[in-house]
């Protein structure tokens, strides 16, 4: 039990960031416990956030949790039913309800220096397309995009590439998507250990990987060195962009033609 | 075609949404009438429809159930946005009116005030013009997101794994949380890719949504000191700004993965739940004798904890649980067992939701 106490607080600490801007909310909690009147407000920013942060560190709760069927690395998200930010800014309202401007100063540079500047954040860039998405992406998809409803088109494409491919078009399938890429999972594919599971892609094994999958299309990244003459393997090679080359393998793609043509007379 | 698409934005982000939200104003005070809450509530009726009617199908229909689902949304929320405005118009002629905004309080509003507010629609403005023109990674796009261009484009829900395109059994864990279908939605009423939907219109639109819960939530704290407001909007813009603490915190969510139901979740169900509560007891308090004990808050209150299965079923949870625990807080101060009564039956969507979650996935 205690175990899971720590796990618990430590979820906490990691929740806050062991930032200044937890203080400045545990300061305005204190204000409001002393200074607030309407019984209203009370209970539901003075008695509801403890009463949630001791629900949150109680063993049982986690136990509960788990045993519901829930994600427990979404037990954080508990925290989100205090509302830290609408408890801060009303109680620095209250406190400098008769300084105004000067109140607000101080707040807003209280909440500037002790907390984080979103924007900073790493992942966020500026946006190449109303998409959000690369635009090197949508060049390779609109150029292997598969033709008519019953067009097919499966493509593997490089690590970084992943995530971004069927939110373009939902009709280009792959081998593998992000369910490889992201760590927390731990599948095996064997397209993707030809693909990245080696410094040097074996093209041999990665083609023999891709044949088995009938994947028509296979996307190299411009710095990746590459085993084997893509030529001589028989891969096509459709159009560079931005450097990542772009192969069509004509193997696979005269199979799953010959589906097609089998539906079609079928 | 540019227009087109803008006037249907328009169409199905504002003006249905607005209707819809007219119906549960009806119940309401005429203080709580104002056009920024009746628009909260829309969306709070608009999402928890859009699980009423999007789950049975989800679940039922294999083929072309995307379809299906919008001509039946469509044609419902339409219906719900006309017998709004139609209940809004009639009752207006036996006296019965919204609360706009009057000149005369805007002529009253200090200079100060009205540079405040200023400070905080710049920063507003701020946060919407990053939203449009910066770019978030995340990675759990390629679930939720492809699941919203897989609705609009192959006409399927939640029957086709996001990550490969292969066919799969129904994706239980995600099937009831509607969100991204809710884009593709928009996406299909307004002929835009749903990618397009989820990254650069609907963010601006749900912080806005926020803000909007936050401001009503203000105004209830701050009845007696609306001269603070301005300055409390400013804070809580700076809040979500500086808020970057980790990458847990809901502000976090909020400017960085806005489309998503976790952000919803975070930032608009449940800030919606303490804003309900604020109002059912401000209501029962001040004893407006027009409304009967807080009926359509009791109402809405039940749309919100649907409404939390459009982001997750965790927010199905969280929702319920923040009902329950803080209907024991008023019941115990109140001393009325009435409230436990009603806020359990508020609480019947979310049991459903749950019991249908359940037995799905055995």
């Amino acid at each position: 039990m205690f175990g899971i106490f720590m796990e618990s607080l430590v979820i906490f600490k990691l929740y806050t960031g062991l930032k200044l801007l937890i203080v400045l909310f545990a300061l305005s909690w204190i204000y409001l416990l002393v200074t607030e009147k309407d019984k209203r407000v009370r209970l539901l920013f003075v008695w509801a956030p403890p009463l949630i942060i001791l629900l949150f560190l109680f063993p049982i709760s986690r136990k509960l949790f788990v045993a519901a069927g829930l994600d427990g690395e979404t037990y954080y998200r508990i925290l989100w039913t205090i509302p830290m930010g609408v408890i801060t800014a009303y109680a620095s309202c209250r406190l400098f309800s008769r300084h105004k401007r000067i109140g607000l100063i101080i707040t807003s540079v209280l909440v500037i220096l002790c907390g984080s500047l979103v924007y900073k954040n790493g992942y966020i860039s500026k946006a190449e397309n109303l998409y959000h998405i690369p635009n090197t992406v949508i060049r390779i998809c609109d150029l292997i995009a598969p033709e008519g409803e019953s067009g097919q088109a499966m493509v593997v494409v490089p690590e970084e590439l992943v995530y971004y491919v069927r939110q373009y078009n939902a009709s280009i399938r792959m081998p593998y998507g992000r369910e490889m890429v992201a760590s927390q999972w731990d599948y095996y594919n064997e397209v993707y250990e030809a693909m990245e599971g080696t410094e040097i892609i074996d093209l041999e094994k990665l083609l023999e990987a891709t044949r088995k999958e009938y994947c028509q299309y296979i996307v190299i990244n411009p710095v990746r060195q590459v085993k084997g003459d893509p030529e001589k393997l028989g891969l096509q090679l459709l159009s560079t962009i931005d450097g990542y080359r772009v192969y069509k393998d004509p193997v696979a793609a005269a199979e799953v033609e010959s589906w097609g043509q089998y539906y079609e007379e079928d | 075609m540019i227009a087109l698409k803008i006037i249907s934005l328009i169409i199905w982000l504002f003006i249905i949404p607005f209707g819809v939200g007219l119906l549960p104003a009806y119940l309401l005070p005429e203080k709580d009438r104002t056009p920024g809450a009746v628009f909260v509530y829309g969306y709070f009726v608009m999402f928890a429809l859009f699980e009423l009617v999007g789950i049975p199908i989800v679940i039922f229909v294999t083929y072309h159930s995307f379809s299906l689902l919008s001509y039946l949304f469509t044609a419902l929320s339409l219906a719900l946005g006309l017998a709004g405005t139609a209940l809004t118009w009639f009752g207006g002629k036996k006296g019965y009116k919204l609360a706009f905004w009057k000149r005369e309080e805007l002529k009253q509003m200090a200079l100060e005030e009205k540079i405040c507010f200023l400070i905080f629609f710049l920063l507003l403005a701020f946060q919407m013009y990053m939203l449009f023109t910066r770019a978030s990674f995340d990675g759990d796009d390629a679930y939720y997101g492809v699941q919203g261009v897989i609705a609009q484009q192959l006409d399927s829900l939640y029957r086709i794994n996001p990550y490969t395109g292969r066919s799969a059994p129904l994706d239980v864990r995600h099937a009831l949380a509607l969100i991204p279908v809710y884009e593709a939605f928009i996406g299909r009423m307004s002929g835009i890719h749903a990618t397009i939907i989820a990254h650069s219109v609907v963010p601006p639109v749900f912080l806005a949504l926020t803000y909007l819960v936050y401001f009503q939530i203000g105004k209830r704290l701050l009845h007696n000191k609306k001269d603070m407001l301005p300055m409390f909007m400013i804070v809580l813009a700076l809040l979500q700004m500086f808020g970057n603490v980790s990458i847990y915190t809901n502000e976090t969510f909020l400017l960085t993965r806005t489309w998503q139901g976790k952000s919803l979740t975070g930032n608009f169900i449940l800030p919606g739940v303490f804003l309900i509560f604020l109002c059912l007891f401000e209501n029962n308090a001040e004893s407006d004798k027009k409304v009967s004990k807080g009926t359509g808050y009791w109402i809405l209150l039940a749309c919100v904890n649907l409404a939390a299965g459009v982001s997750s079923s965790l927010a199905v949870l969280l929702s319920a649980l923040l009902v329950a625990g803080l209907a024991v807080l008023f019941a115990a101060y109140k001393r009325k067992f009435s409230i436990l009564v009603k806020a359990a039956l508020t609480c019947i969507p979310s049991a459903v939701y749950v019991l249908t979650y359940l037995i799905i996935s055995h």
